[in-house]
């Protein structure tokens, strides 16, 4: 056997082997691994840890210098990767800044594929849906319904109803992702009072579909392929200069496969294209009139995939715009940037882990006073929101494009 | 995107955020950058002024001892270049030197006041803690809930060590048994020693529980109470006037924790220094961020310093990379407080030792350049020894306004200070003086870069 036939030989037993080799896109996040020096600093912060302890969550550093090593042994540590919210607290504070959050992507991804009898069965239930409607949700069966559900929304938060405006060319697309298209729909229509109140060349897709993070996020290569190329296909089609999102996740998922797959075209969140591209000016001449409010005590949370896998500096617009909205008074709250318990499908299949992780939050958040928490995520709304309700709390939560969207006077 | 401010400050350790509590005190609008965090975050949170010569066996007693001998014998090292000021005599210089670090410390203790790491100690003399090998070492401030006033004085203190179980950072009996034969030895009291172990399970298992989620534990109410039950009998049986705790007392609450603790059982309760990464150095980094933000500071955290702009011989710009956005910063004046391979100011390969922003020249401990320093080649055969590694006084070298200069010797940037352990000229694990150094050059370079901006503006 010749050294040619001798690779072609190994290469043919990988499979058997239960071995996928590394992509190209994934060797940065491999070699990142070596610059580990095993200090375990990322223990004292990591958000799992803390609310549920190293004997249940091994904890990050356990995933960089243990778990990461041998891949044909990647299924034994599926009790623990699923785990992960993948906050990407663990790679700020790092300093060595290894990239865990994807050293964990990358394992759940080979368990995926040689061993999906490990993977949560709520995970399987998440990707059917992905796969046969290119959505996080199931969605609605009745349109009716779910516009229904969308007037009372508007109604209850006072906001008036823009029309869809689905065009062959616009300057900016506005992708609401998943969560506002199909739950929380008040978001996607706060986000078009937004856009429709400055003027703004905007469209949505005629044909909405996911911006595939969750599939990355259980592993699911394939599909995740699927929906970038899907949406590349809608965004190239429509010319279009600037992608804005109303939710934290596809912010930093948008970014990533626009970069990836050379899109030519920035993503960026709502508060980021209302700071940067409107400016601040303009919010405050444009809000400066409205009385209909009563004063009202905010605090913040600020979204992990904003802050922690796009830029710390949208935290600093989202204080700044909510700081120049008349009668809003802010308070920052001491976990203000501590995951919500949310993130990495985590509360699809071990929802105490997830309940017991945005504890902190909860008891941070009524320290404040504040009578209501904004946040620039749906995903994170949902998960505070329901588990403020759960506790009795009286503090209210809001999204905060809905919020901003809401002081807004009303046009026309 | 593009931010503007009086000063960019990269690093966010011990001598980033003195320089920058210092600047924004000051007036300046000062940003910071931090990547991810520091050796100060990773340390025992006690701070080190100067505690031994290189090669010495013997503890400096004061700082100012230690000080005067450092800038005899070594005057390139980061202390003594504080010495370095225009027209000043000879005989004033170690005056200038143990000056500056005075006020470094008196204005650290009193901006760490009321923060969650208050501290202990004194410029006057050197303190030595116990750690939880059961040895001891020379400091200068640890923070409150590590102190002891008088275990080592007090003729008939009687010293109780106390461990958890399931917890392996520590052990009791190892370290009591090391304490005792090291003070027989020197004939000095506490003259009995003892060891007991606790239980605590933070999340209903007494078994694997790390120290930083005891700390945690212990910040929940009534934790401490079920602590000082287990613990007062064990006091009583000793007769123990003291206890000392691994650094595990809690991360907000630990000063309170002491006091209860010590209310309850009777007898003075101390955390002793711990392995990194330890429960003080994370109260003491949160501690120091508080203080620069609460001064009016503005950190970008997770942000990468990754190019510059330099013209007719200063830096104009720096970008800075966060996850998936990039901006630049237009600053008056610039600190690099990098660290050193901790923190990654430095890092070494096949090719040499470099300074990893702007690409300064470095040096070995000799001032010779180390760009070509195989950084295998500049280590000592004995992991642990009293000549330490050359690769660890390897770094930076400043003029006396504490910027990095050439190989020329003249500045490299006229508006770039430098401070921390990316300076070259000592190894702080030998001296023990890697927190002092980082504060004093900290609070230098801050005050020179202060200056050249208020003189241009």
């Amino acid at each position: 056997m010749n050294e040619d036939e001798a690779f072609e030989y190994v290469k043919n037993t990988l499979r058997k082997e239960k071995i996928t080799p590394y992509h190209s896109h994934e060797l940065e996040v491999v070699k990142s691994v070596e610059r580990c020096i095993n200090c375990g600093l990322c223990i004292s912060h990591c958000p799992v840890v803390a609310a549920v302890g190293v004997d249940r969550f091994s904890g990050p550093r356990s995933i960089a210098v243990e778990l990461s090593r041998s891949p044909p042994e990647f299924w034994s540590t599926a009790d623990v990767v699923y785990l992960c919210t993948g906050c990407g607290t663990c790679r700020e504070v790092c300093p060595k800044n290894v990239d865990i959050p994807e050293v964990v992507n990358l394992i759940r991804a080979r368990i995926f594929e040689h061993r999906p009898d490990l993977v949560p069965k709520s995970l399987h239930v998440l990707r059917e849906v992905l796969t046969e409607y290119y959505l996080a949700f199931e969605p609605w069966e009745d349109k009716e319904e779910k516009n229904e559900s969308r007037d009372m929304r508007l109604e209850r938060l006072g906001l008036p109803f823009v029309q869809d405006k689905i065009l062959d060319k616009a300057e900016v697309l506005l992708y609401p992702g998943c969560q506002a298209e199909e739950r929380a729909q008040e978001v996607r229509e706060a986000a078009k009072v937004i856009l429709d109140h400055f003027d703004v060349d905007y469209t949505l897709l005629d044909d909405m579909s996911c911006c595939g993070l969750p599939s990355r996020l259980m592993g699911d290569h394939e599909t995740e392929r699927v929906l970038a190329k899907q949406l590349k296909e809608k965004v190239k089609k429509l010319g279009i200069k600037t992608v804005v999102t109303t939710c934290a996740g596809c912010t930093s998922s948008l970014s990533d496969i626009s970069y990836r797959n050379e899109w030519g075209v920035p993503a960026v969140h709502i508060l980021e294209f209302l700071a940067e591209e409107i400016g601040l000016e303009k919010i405050d001449s444009a809000t400066k009139g409205s009385t209909e409010f009563s004063d009202v005590h905010v605090t913040v949370h600020d979204p992990c995939h904003l802050i922690r896998h796009t830029s710390r500096q949208i935290t600093d617009f989202a204080l700044d715009i909510l700081r120049q909205l008349p009668g809003v008074k802010v308070t920052e709250s001491e976990a203000n940037d501590s995951c919500c318990g949310g993130g990495g499908l985590v509360s699809y299949h071990s929802d105490d882990v997830a309940k017991a992780v945005v504890k902190e939050n909860m008891e941070a958040i009524q320290k404040t006073s504040a009578d209501r928490l904004v946040t620039p995520c749906p995903l994170c709304t949902a998960q505070i929101e329901s588990n403020l309700f759960k506790t009795g709390s009286s503090v209210e939560v809001d999204d905060l494009t809905v919020f901003i969207a809401q002081r807004l006077p009303k046009k026309r | 995107m593009d931010m503007e401010c009086d000063l960019l400050v990269i690093g966010g350790g011990m001598a980033g955020l003195v320089a920058g509590t210092l600047a924004a005190e000051a007036g300046l609008s000062t940003i910071l950058l931090r990547k991810g965090q520091s050796a100060t975050a990773y340390s025992s949170g006690a701070i080190d002024i100067i505690g031994y010569l290189p090669d010495a066996s013997e503890p400096f007693s004061t700082p100012e001892e230690g000080l005067a001998a450092i800038a005899g014998l070594y005057p390139l090292h980061p202390y003594s270049i504080i010495g370095y000021v225009d027209g000043i005599k000879p005989e004033d210089v170690v005056d200038e030197i143990v000056g500056r670090t005075r006020d470094t410390i008196t204005w650290l203790k009193e901006k760490l006041k009321d923060t969650i790491a208050p501290l202990s100690g004194d410029f006057k003399s050197n303190i030595f803690p116990i750690t939880i090998l059961g040895t001891t070492k020379p400091t200068c401030l640890v923070q409150k809930t590590m102190y002891s006033e008088d275990l080592q004085t007090r003729e008939d203190s009687v010293l109780l060590f106390t461990g958890f179980s399931g917890n392996a950072d520590f052990n009791p009996s190892v370290a009591a048994k090391t304490y005792l034969e090291d003070r027989i030895a020197i004939g000095e009291p506490p003259r009995k020693v003892g060891h007991c172990t606790l239980r605590v399970s933070p999340f209903g298992k007494p078994y694997n529980v790390s120290s930083v989620e005891i700390a945690r534990h212990l910040d929940h109410e009534r934790s401490i109470e079920d602590l000082a039950t287990q613990l007062k009998p064990q006091v009583e049986q000793l007769g123990a006037t003291h206890v000392a705790v691994p650094p595990v007392l809690g991360i907000k609450t630990a000063m309170d924790n002491k006091k209860k603790l010590e209310d309850q059982i009777g007898a003075e309760v101390f955390e002793m220094l711990g392995f990194p990464p330890s429960v003080p150095g994370l109260r003491l980094q949160l501690a120091l961020e508080e203080m620069y933000r609460t001064n009016g500071g503005k950190m970008l955290v997770g942000h990468e310093a990754t190019s510059y702009i330099k013209t007719e011989g200063r830096i104009t710009k720096v970008s800075a990379k966060a996850p998936r956005r990039e901006m630049n910063i237009e600053a008056k004046a610039f600190i690099l407080s990098t660290g050193k391979y901790i923190g990654g100011g430095l890092s070494g390969d096949e090719n040499g030792i470099r300074e990893t922003v702007f690409g300064l020249m470095t040096v070995t401990d000799a001032y010779h350049s180390a760009g070509e320093i195989i950084p295998s080649r500049y280590t000592n055969r004995i992991a642990i020894s009293p000549e330490g590694h050359p690769i660890n006084s390897c770094g930076l070298t400043l003029d006396p306004h504490f910027r990095p200069i050439n190989e020329d010797g003249v500045e490299w940037a006229s508006n770039l200070y430098s401070a921390g352990a990316v300076l070259a000229g000592y190894d702080y694990s030998i001296e023990k003086s890697g927190l002092g150094v980082a504060a004093v050059s900290g609070f230098s370079a801050a005050k020179h870069a202060i200056d050249f901006i208020k003189e241009v503006a």
